[in-house]
């Protein structure tokens, strides 16, 4: 099979188009130089969800404030926006629940997770103190995203359905509805750009692990020991 | 409606400030003395007439009222109110439409840029081409007026035959009133009438008679003279109508808050690139032990 590494094996030899075969289906596999992040799956499910969040931001900006009116021309208007706001927000809903069902098992927050809880971890993390050789394949920063992103995207739902259809319900939670759905979206929207930016800017070879779908052994063991070990099984010769 | 012409105060989503000041215009408002009100309904068939409005099926609520409630094909609606208290009986009529708020909730609540305006002489109207039919000015406004036509996708409402006002007419509902209950003027000049009004009511024995101009939303621009002045609410009115807290939470607290936190976070993602740079992995040429050449 071609995913055996030979020694001397480096991507752009063959190896590389290998790492790519084997990531449409199993992730967690050394391969060559790479190690799989991301099957297919995972990364279609994550580019789907952020397709269709990026659509909801942009038709829901240009509503929420007219600074933000001239995003409303690359969709034809603002009535436009108004008809494929709902519908998109309810596309996302549903790929965000795939992305739930698909990732939940491995957000439970296990070890050190929990420090990324308290605005000093997190800042630990930014500063980048406080190096942990035990965190797993997704350490807790990137598991509270997780978990914040699905309460967000249930809030922005049923907040939306309410505005959707203002005349089924009260006066008050059309207000409160209002107010969650915009608090939901600023948060959201806050941490997504957290989220871009240390994908791609802050911690380089990330963005690889969501688009070819790989990362090098140097970034898993930097950015996730626990996991490196796991994968590699203690060296960097498996290939299971 | 959206007409030419008049001065704009304010409009919809604006991110400045509409109005020039260029030209003064005195305050126009409507005024409706409910206590002479026979509920004859000529007002709204004059509405239905001059502003050309489909026809809406009359529904059967048990009183003389021609449907429950507004609609966006009938902007003029007579609401008839039987109320008991203190073994004596009241049989109320009110005029119900647009109060013309000087402090329009439908406007504070509006997404579309122009699509509702309130202009110099204080008549709040729709622009049909600019609403998106989000109905977010029903929830907007206090006195649940403004309307949402499925057939248009717009929002509809009485416009205080602003085309009419702004060629020296009153409005249609004034000029078809056979009781003088209605009257059309200068805000001043029909608060005055009011005023007599009450005055004339409270000799009459209805110690309680009063204006509703509610100040929570900086007076409307319908005057209206109730017999049981102190009972708003017989007559289906609200006792202190204000733009309501969630809306008014979104436009001025969350929006310049969402606005600066989206910036605060850009310039944080900056600001960290530049003091701490990126995370790489230590020294390019260390190799993890065991693995191959790399």
């Amino acid at each position: 099979m071609s995913e055996v590494v030979l020694p001397g094996q480096t991507r752009g030899t063959g190896a590389g188009d290998a790492a790519v075969v084997r990531a449409r289906g199993k992730e967690d596999v050394v391969v060559g130089d790479e190690i799989v992040r991301h099957r297919l799956l995972s990364r279609v499910i994550h580019w789907a969800v952020a397709i269709f969040f990026f659509v909801c931001l942009l038709t829901g900006l240009p509503i929420w404030t007219p600074l933000f009116g001239w995003m409303a021309t690359f969709f034809g208007g603002l009535n436009v926006c108004r008809w494929l706001h709902p519908w998109s927000g309810i596309v996302f809903s549903v790929f965000t629940l795939a992305m739930f069902v698909h990732w939940f098992s491995e957000m439970r927050f296990v070890g050190k997770d929990s420090e990324f809880l308290t605005p000093s971890g997190m800042l630990r993390y930014f500063r980048y103190q406080g190096e942990d050789s035990e965190v797993g394949k997704y350490n807790g920063g990137q598991k509270l995203l997780f978990w914040l992103a699905s309460l967000a995207t249930l809030l922005l739902l049923l907040s939306g359905i309410v505005m959707w259809f203002p005349e089924s319900f009260g006066q008050g939670l059309r207000e409160a509805s209002y107010v969650v759905h915009d608090v939901a979206f600023i948060g959201f929207f806050a941490m997504i750009i957290g989220h871009i930016y240390l994908g791609t800017a802050a911690e380089p070879g990330t963005f690889g692990a969501m688009t070819r779908g790989t990362v090098t052994p140097q970034w898993a063991r930097l950015h996730h020991p626990k996991w490196y070990r796991e994968v590699t099984g203690g060296g960097g010769r498996s290939t299971r | 409606m959206n007409a030419n012409g008049l001065e704009i105060r304010q409009s919809s989503a604006g991110v400045w400030g509409s109005s020039t000041g260029q030209r003064k215009m005195a305050v126009v408002s409507k005024y409706i003395d409910t206590s002479t009100c026979i509920g004859c309904k000529a007002c709204e068939v004059a509405c239905q007439e001059w502003n050309d409005l489909h026809i809406v099926p009359t529904v059967q609520v048990g009183s003389y009222q021609t449907m429950p409630t507004l609609d966006a094909n009938y902007w003029n609606l007579i609401k008839f109110r039987e109320i008991e208290t203190d073994g004596n009986f009241a049989w109320l009529m009110r005029k119900d439409q647009c109060m013309h708020c000087a402090d329009p909730g439908c406007l504070k609540a509006c997404p579309a840029p122009g699509a509702i305006v309130q202009y110099e002489n204080g008549i709040v109207d729709v622009n049909p081409d600019a609403c998106i039919g989000c109905k977010m000015c029903e929830t907007g406004c206090p006195f649940d007026v403004p309307r949402y036509s499925a057939r248009t996708d717009k929002m509809a409402k009485c416009t205080l035959c602003v085309d009419r006002v702004q060629v020296g007419l009153e409005p249609a509902c004034v000029k078809a009133c056979p009781t003088g209950c209605l009257h059309f003027g200068t805000k001043e000049d029909m608060l005055a009438l009011a005023d007599s009004r009450v005055d004339q009511l409270k000799r009459s024995g209805f110690q309680q008679a009063g204006v509703y101009d509610p100040p929570g939303v900086g007076g409307t621009g319908v005057v209206t003279v109730l017999a049981h002045g102190d009972h708003p609410e017989w007559y289906g009115l609200p006792k202190d109508p204000r733009v309501p807290t969630g809306v008014r939470f979104w436009k001025n607290v969350l929006r310049p808050v969402g606005v600066i936190a989206f910036a605060a976070a850009f310039f944080a993602m900056v600001g960290h690139y530049l003091t701490f740079g990126p995370k790489k992995p230590k020294g390019g040429g260390e190799k993890p032990s065991g693995e191959g050449p790399v």
